[in-house]
């Protein structure tokens, strides 16, 4: 099937076949192998990019679900070779350690700061459910995300 | 002068991961690559009949399949001998590639699919037809060992791997537990863990058919280890013409030490079909075959006269070690284990009795502190029922019992009574420190308001001692390691003065490009930014034995710190010539060399270069400046510290929250504290993980019910609070960055310190203990019965 | 994992014995149940789809009637492996008449094994038992309706 989606800015015509994931499709096909792969049942959220403005759980959408969308994915979230507030202020505070959650941590926050610029720590840690970190407790990456909220104000 | 050791430097390879830039073995594409898929046991215990792979042949885009008839002869080895009590060997049963003729636990692999496409390797699998034959189970080592149990492996009577005493001798510490005036017994069960790195593991082999060459790329923490493993014991192979890389590896927790059977699997395979392969696991397949930690069950008890000292201290246990020996699982429950047993305390008489035993589960092994969470959560868990049960403060009860303060310089190191001896230590002022940052008075005011309104506050220590930085190689190879414990560490200095590291030891999360970069730079005495620091090729790096133990930097370190003098040494050789001065009138600091007492001086970059345009050069100096070395350490290292954690339990549900955890640990000489926070971060929460959430199941017939996130609980973010923590400095005395390591602390101080928690929370209700994950279920069951 | 409840069917024990021993009326009743061919001596080659919550699978095996005494008691056995796991179980029913109705009272074992037990387990319970309740409701829907 034929899909047409705009990735980071940028459109792609591609021919998937029907039960492809999404995830799959960010790595396999336009080889953004940033968004990771972490388990099989969304529970882990490694694989977490923005589509159409929503941080959602790449893996468990199909490639031709995402037909005629805009997605966003840890690759396109620095402009102009300038930072996002949040990528910033993740290696500023020690939010990630073997990084590999590092990136749907970073678009799950990024979602979490579009629908709520002023997230108490409660907010922010519920926020984060969805994902799993192995190496850093949490501790960090709820404090990188208050630093970048407060730096996005 | 520093200008970067103990500095909290941001660190460098957040660039990659903060971008997606990683480069994770997964996210690698070879040209002509093919896909492997496996055909797992559905059962924890079945005659393997026949396998028909016929129809999976013919499925369009499949290479090939192969069956343990193929290979079966290839098993993995375990890395560590541990003796008989009788001197008898351990039963070692092979473990091979693909099950051959019996599969011992749900998701051992029985055939291996390779097609062009992973799909079509996975409808492949669905085609192979395997004719089993169902066996009894048995899934828990209490019942392993009983007769008539279902035998795992035929020659293993009972499934007895090998029994271990380690300690005093036994009758003199029965004789003192039972003329103790008060003895304080618990049953534990150190519940099985799953580590879960959330990358799951992955395997890439590349044979050049031309060259005769293997490349393997591998999501392990120790690429030189596997190496050895795979050429000498496994397929062997000539060491030489295989390259094992393993770039940025997610996470490992001990789960990517071992050798595994699909890391050789893929790497015969690619022989055989004469093109790359890769694996990579699905997060079921992680949870049925990446090696499992603890598993447990223990009796244990604690001796203590009318004045609260620890007379004696005796632990009988039996560990689970899972359907096969996996590489170091032999070591956990014994001498990374049984040495823990002193604690911090100055217990006389100790004796640890295990029985190793064989059962249709996977294979466990090393996770995240390895044998040691295990007994201090033994320990620990003691110290503070006793304290209850004695109606003695806890804190005050530790402080009776404590070794008394030594740095191992002015005063001697302190031979416990279990065959190690601590280098260094100052129990009381982690303890000290702590408790100010607790504020215990105000605390316990706290509870008894608490107590009125429904939500019961708790308080748990933990004052653990741990034994890392594995390991002097003469030591462990007495003790029947089957390789040496020493690193490697190169360091080549550019002409032009820039610096490239060359370290055995692995990063996957650690920063060690950071932290290793800190010291190296101040050594020399230049910018960090002209240390580059490089690991994880066998191409590159000497040799090493991976990262593991929280050894890192403590014998990582050290190796480069031996490169370092050796460089220094030779360098003032060069600006000795140069500044026409004896060697002995010179000084090396910030970056050059300065005759004493004058301002005539030679940068380190002007040496570097003259090393490698030796025209105006010492007589019989070699050019060049670029040295190896090795470091074998003389000794294990020692951190320590206490962690106290606050919980409050609801009344009504059972649920415990955690409201504070607060940790003031000693590990040694600190090079990058940011980092070291980060590690006692995440150890923290992974020792949370073990007291409250986590767990792996077996049903009745071996079937694991918690093989997905849906059913095995890891700490989320909101199952956490900020942690609070501190540190106090004692350095190691025997290496010569005075670390001790950071990796380990945090899982193995936290864990009692939570259960302890809850248990002071709930023990006025006459509640004696609950074993762990400490659910809400069982709290409230506890609470209503 | 134990199998076991009880339901009332508003017939005759002959009447529901005639229609449990009937492979077309099993095939009807039988949730999921897309083919029941019999291959002789009570024993059938059953081909089911089966979807429980997260987990969903056609399966294909045997039934197998066995230990039968006419109007009172049959135990059966199934046997179903799919691409998710397999399934083995073994229930004993009894026919009890009350009355003008009959309490069928069943008990046995189910055994599961692969991504069924590893993902299913922790459902199956509830789901066995709605599915149960399903097979006796039609049963005895296709009783009265005959």
């Amino acid at each position: 099937m034929q899909i047409k989606v705009s990735v980071n800015g940028k459109e792609h015509i591609s021919d998937v076949v029907p039960m492809m994931s999404l995830a799959s499709y960010l790595r396999e096909v336009l080889l953004l192998t940033g968004t990771h792969i972490g388990c099989d049942t969304s529970s882990c959220g490694a694989c977490t990019i923005t589509l159409d403005g929503k941080a959602v759980k790449s893996c468990t959408i199909l490639a031709v679900q995402a037909d005629g969308s805009e997605i966003t994915t840890i690759e396109g979230l620095a402009k102009n070779g300038e930072m996002h507030p949040l990528q910033s202020a993740f290696k500023e505070n020690h939010g990630l350690q073997c990084g590999f959650c590092t990136p749907g941590m970073i678009m799950t926050a990024s979602g979490l700061l579009d629908e709520n610029p002023n997230p108490s720590e409660d907010e922010i840690r519920h926020g984060l459910e969805g994902n799993f970190c192995r190496c850093t407790g949490y501790h960090n990456i709820v404090k990188s995300i208050q630093h970048a909220a407060e730096s996005m104000k | 002068m520093s200008n970067y050791i103990g500095k909290s430097i941001k660190r460098r390879e957040d660039n990659r991961f903060i971008t997606g830039k990683g480069k994770y073995t997964d996210d690698l594409v070879l040209t002509g690559m093919t896909h492997l898929a496996f055909v797992r046991s559905p059962y924890a215990h079945a005659k393997i009949k026949n396998i028909n792979t016929k129809a999976a042949l013919a499925h369009p885009g499949v290479v090939a399949i192969y069956t343990g008839d193929d290979c079966g002869n290839f098993g993995v080895p375990c890395g560590w001998q541990v003796n008989f009590k009788n001197g008898d060997t351990m039963k070692e049963p092979p473990h091979p590639l693909l099950a051959v003729g019996k599969a011992r636990h749900v998701g051992e692999n029985v055939a291996a699919v390779i097609a062009e496409t992973l799909q079509a390797a996975r409808d492949a699998v669905e085609l192979v037809e395997v004719d089993y034959d169902e066996l009894p189970t048995v899934t828990d080592a209490k019942a392993a060992i009983q007769p008539g149990a279902p035998q795992v492996h035929d020659d293993v009577p009972n499934n007895i791997v090998f029994d271990f005493q380690i300690g005093n001798p036994k009758d003199e510490v029965n004789a003192a537990i039972e003329s103790a005036s008060h003895v304080t017994k618990l049953n534990f069960k150190n519940q099985r863990l799953s580590p879960n790195a959330i990358e799951p593991r992955s395997y890439i082999a590349d044979y050049d058919v031309n060259a005769d060459k293997y490349t393997l790329y591998t999501s392990t923490q120790n690429p030189h280890l596997i190496r050895l493993l795979m050429c000498a014991f496994v397929l062997g192979l000539p060491e030489h013409k295989v390259r094992v890389i393993s770039h940025d590896v997610g996470g490992g927790f001990g789960s990517k030490i071992y050798h595994y059977t699909e890391e050789a699997l893929v790497t015969w395979v690619s022989k055989q079909i004469g093109r790359p392969v890769k694996w990579t696991s699905d997060r079921s397949e992680a949870f049925l075959t990446d090696a499992h930690g603890r598993d447990h069950v223990t009796t244990a008890e604690m001796g203590f006269d009318d004045n609260g000292k620890i007379v004696a201290f005796r632990v009988h246990s039996e560990a689970n070690l899972g359907a096969y020996l996996s590489t170091f699982s032999t070591a956990c429950p014994t001498y990374l284990h049984g040495t823990l047993a002193q604690g911090c305390y100055t217990t006389p008489l100790i004796n640890v009795d295990i029985t190793a035993v064989f059962t249709n589960t996977t294979p466990v092994d090393a996770y995240r502190g390895a044998g040691r969470p295990e007994m201090t959560y033994i320990l620990e868990h003691l110290m503070d029922t006793a304290a209850l049960e004695m109606k003695r403060d806890p804190v005050e009860l530790r402080r009776i019992n404590f070794i008394p303060a030594f740095d191992g310089v002015n005063q001697p190191g302190y031979q416990t009574q279990v065959a190690l001896q601590y280098d260094s230590g100052n129990y009381h002022a982690t303890l000290d420190r702590a408790l100010e940052m607790l504020d215990y008075k105000q605390f316990r005011k706290d509870q008894e308001e608490s107590r009125t309104n429904g939500k019961l506050l708790g308080i748990g220590f933990s004052t653990y001692i741990e034994a890392c930085g594995i390991a002097p190689s003469a030591v462990v190879g007495s003790l029947g390691a089957r390789a040496g414990l020493y690193e490697s560490g190169h360091v080549r200095v550019q002409p032009t003065g820039k610096v490239s590291v060359f370290t055995g030891s692995h990063s996957h999360g650690q920063g060690h490009e950071t932290s290793y970069a800190q010291f190296v730079a101040d050594t020399l005495g230049i910018p960090i930014d002209d240390v580059d620091i490089i690991h994880g090729d066998t191409n590159e790096v000497a040799f090493g034995m991976g990262t593991y133990g929280s050894r890192s930097l403590a014998v990582g370190g050290s190796a480069i710190m031996k490169s370092l003098d050796k460089i220094i040494e030779k360098g003032a050789k060069i600006a000795a010539h140069k500044l026409e001065a004896a060697e002995a009138d010179l000084e090396f600091a910030e970056g050059k060399w300065t005759v004493k007492g004058t301002d005539k001086s030679i940068t380190f970059g002007d040496v570097s270069l003259t090393a490698y345009v030796p025209h105006d050069y010492p007589a019989g100096l070699e050019p060049g400046l670029d040295f190896s070395s090795f470091y074998d350490p003389t000794n294990f290292t020692y951190p320590f510290g206490t962690h106290i954690a606050v919980v409050e339990v609801d009344k009504d549900t059972g649920k415990v929250s955690l409201k504070r955890f607060i940790a003031c640990d000693d590990v040694g000489n600190v090079i990058n504290p940011m980092i070291v926070d980060g590690q006692i971060h995440g150890g923290v929460a992974q020792g949370v993980g073990q007291a409250l959430l986590e767990g792996v199941v077996y049903d009745e017939n071996g079937q694991m019910i918690t093989g997905s996130y849906m059913d095995y609980a890891m700490p989320r973010a909101d199952d956490l609070p900020f942690f609070e923590t501190d540190r106090k400095v004692t350095p190691c005395p025997h290496n010569p960055l005075g670390v001790k390591g950071a990796g380990e602390a945090g899982t193995i101080g936290a864990t009692p310190a939570v259960a302890n928690a809850v248990m002071d929370a709930i023990s006025h209700l006459g509640i004696k203990d609950i074993q762990m994950p400490i659910t809400p279920e069982r709290v409230w069951r506890a609470m209503n019965s | 994992m134990i199998v076991q409840g009880r339901y009332r069917i508003l017939a005759s024990a002959t009447d529901v014995w005639i229609h449990l021993m009937d492979p077309e009326v099993l095939k009807k009743v039988t949730p999921g149940i897309s083919e029941l061919m019999p291959l002789g001596d009570d024993k059938y080659k059953a081909t089911s789809k089966i979807k429980i919550g997260p987990v969903n699978g056609s399966f294909e095996g045997q039934l197998e009637l066995i230990e039968k005494i006419e109007n009172k008691t049959a135990t059966i056995v199934v046997n179903q492996t799919s691409k998710i796991g397999n399934v083995s179980a073994e229930i004993k029913m009894h026919l009890e008449a009350i009355e003008n109705t009959t309490e069928i009272v069943y008990q046995g074992e189910a055994k599961l094994s692969g991504k069924l037990a590893m993902m299913g387990q922790r459902i199956i319970g509830g789901v066995i038992t709605s599915l149960s309740k399903q097979f006796f409701e039609s049963l005895n829907k296709e009783i009265i309706n005959s």
